[in-house]
């Protein structure tokens, strides 16, 4: 997926000389990660920054660049560290258009990587994507597959809305798959059938999908029918393919690695029942991360939803008479 | 006259002030913005200035006394014909979510008690609204007595109910208003008026004019029913339009011209003259978020099942729409009301001013029946006729309900001619 | 260093006295219910009119505070109208056509600093000649923003004044209570950018300052930090009472020291002012105030506005709530 990032990157500063990446250590260092790696060399110091340590100002001067006209793709090195710069997102990109009443395109993407199951230090890997799905003015985009992080990437820097696009750390070399050459779009707001099914479907996003996946696949073997639903994007939420997916199947586990209270799996179980009621055949449920803070390595695993927890869920929902 | 200055918020939700000092008396010629009164509030004390230039004619409230926002501060002859200073909130437009699901077609049958403590799924119920079973009668086989759609399947007759198309997403309008306000009224006192007042003016007039007779029966729907689902399965424009009050309606229409008495009404305070109109109006009655309307549906005898169905879903929907005109809801000489549709089972319509008699479905659901010596569960519909008894005796009244009811039985009648 | 010319000064006694007297309005406006809550700029004119005469509203950008616009109205006959727009709480009061150089008001303080240096810098990048100018009180130079934004202003080398107000007063909070730094101007130090102090109350000199600042900005060498020290003659906004803290003589005596008085009196000596002048701008002042008041008022809001320009296209949520605001019967699924 990391390589798809790039990919995405190099096409879109090559395509639309208003883009500008800034960021910390995103310049000669190529980014922490190496998802901006070649940016510097190929399109100057002009066009890739590197900027002070402040998350503050780097959204906020997004925010100036926006203003005069320039496509600012920001990197908040790990999203845990946004909240130092969420006065600027929510107070600021979110609400530039609205505000202004349309006089300023607020054309900015922010991304940043979060996620579980690589035993970072604090704050690295929390998973924020329910609190940011409701801030009114933002797009948020979770690619799962390497694919659609190139697709998702490059629709959201083409996208006059600001767009977080949130990217699985487990999924930088993780997630690998057939990348398209050349451009490849990938509309915001579809959704995708990872795996079509007909006894219950798992709706899930970002890294999840994949174990997911694994599910549905080791399930298989028994006979059973399990869809998994790739929302892609949080916001804008594709509606008409969640009520496909559950008027079809009748039975939902949603899966997410944020906390569970106030994540965004309740605004998918909130969704279902306000379109999907009558076809439920059994409660929804949630599998979700504890409602704890992210917790330290030794006892990460039991935090974040995997397969067997996964399964568990599963069944019992089949089961349930 | 009187410009009324309302004492505004000037303090971020303040709710009163209290008056420390008046700064001009009554009688006194005030500009613009020259300071008023001296108000004091939980933040600051304050000078409020005159909104306009006038006489000043009244001080609202004493020195020393609180006065609440939004009450009259002070009133200044300012020569205009009237106005408030209070800057009016936006109106609130009704933002009460009004997109939720909404059962789906075939709720004209048994409306099923969702209260009370029958455990089943969303789909269970689903699937019992469409069968027209009563959950409450039956006991689930589930965990904790939870009824399954086995279990509703099971007490489905088989062979004479089917469940209507398979499962299938459908767009959901939103939930009728009706339901939301049904019985609302602050506490006090109203006038009667509007629909409410017209209704009340019909129905105390029929009330005391009409002696009114009522004969019911409780007739077996299953070939009714089965001719329904039948015909909703055909891929035919409207097919899903075609309920058992169409059906009724066409049978009506038929046994009116049968029988022109029943299509007929008395005239006259005291009553003096019998009228038998030319043509066969139906009045439909609908249930609407501003009362009850009665739609009219022409020349109804020419109509056949079809286009019967359509013309009372238009009105229907015109009705709910509130798009009707007066003449759309007049020259009803005969009147149908399908108070099943609501759930009741027998019930004793009164008879629209003008007309003669009235039909009433009452609902389609499952009840013990008596066949060959042993009771079995069928689907039934109550149908009542009231009738104007200066008119109609009860053998009319009883010849012409049953007229109606052998359509209904058998409504393979309304393809032989009469 | 360049000084105003005497042409200059009257505008901007002019400008100061209009936005006096509809600042006074516009209080009584609030009294009377008509508006919201607002920050008068009584004692603030000076340092406000005199940097918008420094600037050049063709190319230059102004990002406010929020206390300014009325002595802003320079840079463009809107500011006025959109400024009595924001005031009454209609959606459009910070809708600036695209001629008007000037950003939206803040309320989040500090918060349009950073958008400064991202608007300066993108001009650079373009090739765009012109300075941004953001304002901020003595407040506001607390907040991380400020430090953020200064900083990297001060490694872009971009063209931006950050012209602190400092009145003295943040709410109830004095100055020494706010930092404890010799002069918030010295905080430049922290950003490697030069930065002064100048006299709030003396137009002239806050023209000088500003006018220095720019020409260095287009030059190329970079922002400047300047801070105009003068004092809030009036409450912190409508809904404050300043006599709970503010200490009587010292506001006697920023009251001798009125903006508007002094450069009057300057102008006046020199034979560039007199009574009649001084009405009659008041008047203009006030009658093109209750115009714009009155067009405010009867500017239209659909019933639909509140959910206008989210987003560049409804979500489908938002077109369900959208549909539910226009009427009950155009609710769609």
């Amino acid at each position: 997926m990391l390589q798809a990032v790039n990919e995405a990157l190099h096409l879109e500063m090559a395509r639309d000389n208003r883009v500008v990446v800034l960021g910390q250590d995103v310049a000669r260092n190529g980014g922490v990660f190496r998802a901006t790696e070649g940016l510097f060399e190929k399109f100057g110091e002009d066009r890739v920054v590197d900027t002070p340590l402040s998350e503050g100002v780097i959204v906020g001067a997004a925010v100036g660049l926006a203003m005069s006209g320039l496509v600012p793709v920001a990197e908040i090195q790990f999203l845990g560290f946004s909240y130092q710069a969420m006065h600027q997102v929510a107070g600021q990109v979110a609400r530039l258009r609205y505000r202004s009443q349309g006089r300023f395109e607020p054309a900015i993407t922010i991304r940043s990587p979060f996620g579980g199951g690589v035993r970072t230090p604090e704050l690295h890997s929390d998973s924020l994507e329910g609190q940011l799905a409701n801030i009114p003015g933002l797009k948020v985009v979770m690619p799962a597959t390497a694919s659609d992080a190139k697709g998702l990437l490059s629709a959201s820097i083409r996208d006059p809305d600001p767009v977080l696009f949130l990217e699985p750390l487990r999924g930088y070399r993780g997630i690998k798959g057939d990348v398209p050459d050349n451009e490849h779009l990938v509309p915001l707001g579809e959704a995708r059938m990872a795996r079509q099914g007909d006894d219950l479907v798992v709706i899930a996003w970002s890294y999840l999908v994949e174990v997911a996946c694994r599910v549905s696949d080791a399930l298989a073997d028994e006979g059973l029918s399990v869809a998994v639903l790739d929302l892609r994007c949080l916001v804008p939420l594709d509606l008409a393919a969640i009520a496909a997916a559950v008027d079809h199947c009748g039975r939902v586990v949603v899966v997410e690695e944020a906390s569970q209270t106030g994540g965004f799996a309740g605004e998918v179980v909130a969704t279902i029942v306000e379109e999907c009621f009558w076809s439920l055949e059994a409660p929804v449920v949630r599998v979700s991360g504890l409602d704890v803070p992210y917790p330290v390595g030794m006892v990460e695993d039991v935090f974040v939803p995997d397969e067997a927890r996964i399964t568990a869920a599963v069944r019992r929902t089949l089961e349930t008479a | 006259m009187a410009h009324r200055f309302l004492l505004p918020d000037i303090g971020e939700g303040l709710e009163e002030a209290e008056v420390v000092e008046w700064l001009v008396a009554v009688g006194d010629l005030v500009t613009r913005d020259q300071p008023l009164v001296e108000v004091l509030t939980d933040k600051a004390s304050s000078e409020l200035p005159s909104p306009v230039a006038g006489t000043v004619l009244r001080l609202g409230a004493a020195e020393g006394e609180r006065i609440q926002v939004g009450e009259v501060l002070i009133e200044i002859d300012d020569g205009s014909d009237g106005s408030q200073d209070a800057p009016r909130p936006a109106k609130t437009p009704d933002t009460t979510e009004a997109h939720t699901t909404e059962a789906p077609a075939g709720s004209q049958l048994a409306a099923v008690p969702l209260r009370g403590r029958v455990k089943a799924s969303p789909a269970t119920r689903r699937l019992a609204l469409e069968v027209g079973v009563d959950l409450t009668t039956l006991r689930g086989s589930g965990p904790g007595g939870r009824i399954s759609t086995d279990d509703v399947r099971a007490a489905a007759t088989p062979g004479e109910l089917t469940a209507t198309e398979p499962l299938k997403s459908v767009s959901r309008p939103p939930i009728s208003p009706i339901h939301a306000e049904l019985g609302q009224m602050k506490a006090g006192r109203h006038d009667l008026r509007g629909i409410r007042g017209v209704v009340a003016r019909n129905m105390a007039q029929s009330w005391s004019q009409i002696p009114h007779i009522h004969t019911m029966d409780e007739v077996d729907a299953s070939l009714l029913v089965d001719f329904r689902n039948r015909i909703r399965s055909m891929d035919r424009q409207g097919a899903d339009t075609v309920t058992h009050l169409v059906v009724a309606a066409v049978a009506a229409a038929r046994a009116l011209r049968r029988f022109p008495m029943v299509n007929g009404h008395v005239e006259g305070d005291p009553a003096d003259t019998i009228v038998i109109p030319d043509s066969v109006n139906l009045g439909i009655a609908v249930a609407t978020q501003r009362g009850l309307m009665v739609p009219v549906v022409r020349d109804a005898d020419g109509l056949d099942l079809f286009a019967m169905a359509q013309a009372i879903t238009e009105a229907a929907d015109r009705a709910r729409a509130d798009d009707l005109a007066a003449t759309d809801l007049s020259g009803a000489t005969f009147t149908i009301t399908n108070y099943g549709s609501l759930g009741g089972r027998f019930a004793t319509p009164i008879i629209p001013p003008g007309q003669g008699a009235i039909l009433g479905l009452g609902s389609v659901a499952e009840r013990p029946v008596a066949v060959g010596g042993a009771v079995v569960a069928r689907p039934t519909l109550p149908v009542v006729l009231g009738a104007d008894h200066r008119l109609i005796d009860g053998d009319l009244a009883e010849a012409f309900r049953q007229a109606v009811v052998d359509d209904l039985i058998e409504p393979l009648h309304l393809l032989v001619g009469d | 260093m360049a000084q105003p010319s005497d042409d200059q000064l009257q505008a901007i006694l002019g400008d100061m006295v209009g936005a006096r007297v509809q600042a006074q309005r516009l209080w009584n406006l609030q009294r009377q219910g008509q508006v919201g809550t607002l920050a008068p700029i009584d004692g603030h004119e000076a340092a406000i009119a005199a940097t918008a005469h420094a600037l050049n509203p063709e190319q230059d950008w102004i990002l406010p505070q929020y206390r300014e616009p009325l002595a802003l109205q320079r840079f463009g006959s809107e500011v006025l109208y959109r400024y009595l727009l924001y005031n009454i709480g209609h959606p459009a009061g910070s809708h600036l056509p695209p001629t008007v150089r000037v950003a939206p008001l803040q309320i989040s303080l500090a918060t349009q600093i950073p958008h400064a240096v991202g608007l300066a810098w993108g001009m650079t990048l373009q090739n765009q000649p012109g300075v941004v100018t953001v304002f901020f009180g003595d407040g506001s130079s607390s907040e991380g923003d400020f430090y953020e934004a200064g900083n990297l202003a001060g490694l872009l080398g971009v063209p931006v004044i950050f012209l602190c107000i400092n009145n003295q007063w943040a709410i109830s909070t004095p100055l020494h209570l706010q930092t404890a730094a010799e002069t918030i101007a010295a905080k430049a130090a922290a950003f490697g950018m030069p930065g002064l102090t100048v006299d709030g109350n003396d137009a002239a000199a806050v023209y000088d300052a500003v006018d220095e600042a720019r020409s260095r900005a287009l030059a190329g060498q970079g922002p400047t930090l300047i801070e105009a020290v003068l004092y809030r003659l009036g409450a912190h906004t409508t809904a404050d009472d300043p006599t709970r803290y503010v200490p009587a003589e010292e506001l006697e005596a920023a009251r001798r020291n009125d903006p508007i008085d002094r450069l009057r009196a300057h102008l006046v000596e020199q034979d560039l002012w007199d009574e009649e002048t001084h009405a009659d701008i008041e008047a203009e002042a006030l009658a093109r105030f209750d115009e714009a008041f009155d067009e405010a008022r009867a500017t239209p809001i659909a019933p639909d506005a509140v959910v206008d320009h989210c987003t560049t296209v409804d979500s489908q949520r938002l077109a369900r709530q959208r549909s539910l605001l226009l009427g009950p019967e155009e609710a769609e699924s």
